[in-house]
């Protein structure tokens, strides 16, 4: 399944997403949106670092503060709640 | 003595080459063969940059930019699409580690602002910096700024409004919904102003740069001193232009 998402990160950016899902898991996204992250590189890691999580709220929270420590991750603008918001509201 | 930046006005270049210059400097001053610079320029024609994380065909009808001549290129910083039209904008690159840069970029984005409100207030206009990333005068946004941070070099750029047109601005950009494009555009003309319009005079390009200069001058210190790209860095611009800004797989890659 394919879905979408526009989320605008309470007192920070317009996030946006696009997902493709399988099963409950994702299977492709892109992270999209007028936020600020350094290095601007680190997100496409952290896209690839999603593929094939589940899609459940507290996992997806789990796996990306870990890919933001892992790789020195800083979001302006964005935070990994928010996007964690994003990508569940594709869903709705 | 007061330490001395490079000046560089470049005017009237594309917006693969605007954006390829600004790289060209950051790599030549990080690899030390560059002085922390500061650049002025404009855009022929006039361009949208879309920032690094949004989706080119999302944002910007490329169908309306072909017709109108309009140029696009994404940047390499985050933020926002912008429409370069009637605008000074500048960029400045400078070692992460310079004392005068803060290693914060919060704080940074702050303090590299406060060049652009000195300016402004030199042209006799009032503005406060609101972050994220805005400059703001009678509460309304004259001023959009975006920064990156490579090879341990600091680039930041943004756009100083002289004058703006809402209506061909979203004649560019896509809207979400069509219903709500007028609301949208009559919300967007209470958020903007321009030099123009909080003076209610026109500023030569010129006499706006000027002050500009001088606010760079007195926020962090330094003597301005007009110079020139080196060898190095034209090169360095002409590969970044032709082979990355100007690429498909670049623009293209969101």
């Amino acid at each position: 399944m394919q879905s979408k998402s526009v989320y605008k990160i309470p007192e920070g950016k317009l996030l946006k997403i696009s997902l493709k899902h399988i099963d409950n898991r994702i299977t492709e996204i892109q992270i999209m949106g007028d936020f600020f992250a350094y290095p601007e590189e680190a997100i496409e890691i952290l896209e690839k670092k999603l593929k094939h999580s589940f899609l459940n709220r507290e996992s997806l929270l789990k796996k990306i503060n870990s890919v933001i420590k892992e790789n020195n991750i800083e979001f302006i603008g964005l935070n990994a709640q928010g996007l964690t918001e994003g990508i569940m509201m594709c869903l709705k | 003595m007061k330490e001395q930046w490079r000046l560089l006005k470049t005017e009237n270049n594309s917006a693969a080459k605007n954006m390829a210059i600004d790289r060209a400097v950051l790599v030549a001053n990080s690899e030390g063969n560059a002085p922390p610079t500061v650049r002025f320029f404009t855009w022929s024609p006039p361009a949208i940059s879309i920032g690094y994380f949004q989706s080119l065909e999302e944002e910007v009808d490329l169908d309306v930019c072909n017709k109108l001549g309009v140029d696009y290129v994404r940047r390499i910083t985050g933020g926002g699409a912008v429409f370069h039209d009637d605008e000074l904008t500048y960029s400045i690159v400078i070692p992460e580690t310079h004392p005068q840069i803060p290693r914060n970029i919060m704080e940074s984005y702050g303090r590299i602002c406060g060049a652009i409100i000195n300016g402004l207030s030199n042209l006799g206009i009032e503005s406060n910096y609101k972050p994220i990333n805005d400059i703001i005068a009678n509460s309304r946004k004259i001023s959009g700024n975006a920064q990156t941070r490579k090879l341990k070099t600091v680039l930041q750029h943004g756009t100083v409004l002289m004058d703006v047109d809402v209506e061909k601005m979203f004649s560019i950009l896509k809207v979400p919904n069509e219903k709500i494009r007028d609301k949208l555009i009559s919300d967007v003309k209470e958020r903007v102003t321009s030099v123009k319009h909080v003076l209610g005079r026109d500023v030569s390009f010129s006499d706006a740069l000027e002050a500009m200069k001088k606010g760079f001058e007195e926020e962090f210190n330094i003597e301005l001193v007009e110079g020139k790209l080196s060898e190095e860095e034209l090169k360095l611009a002409e590969n970044f232009e032709k082979f990355f800004f100007g690429s498909k797989e670049w623009n293209h890659r969101r």
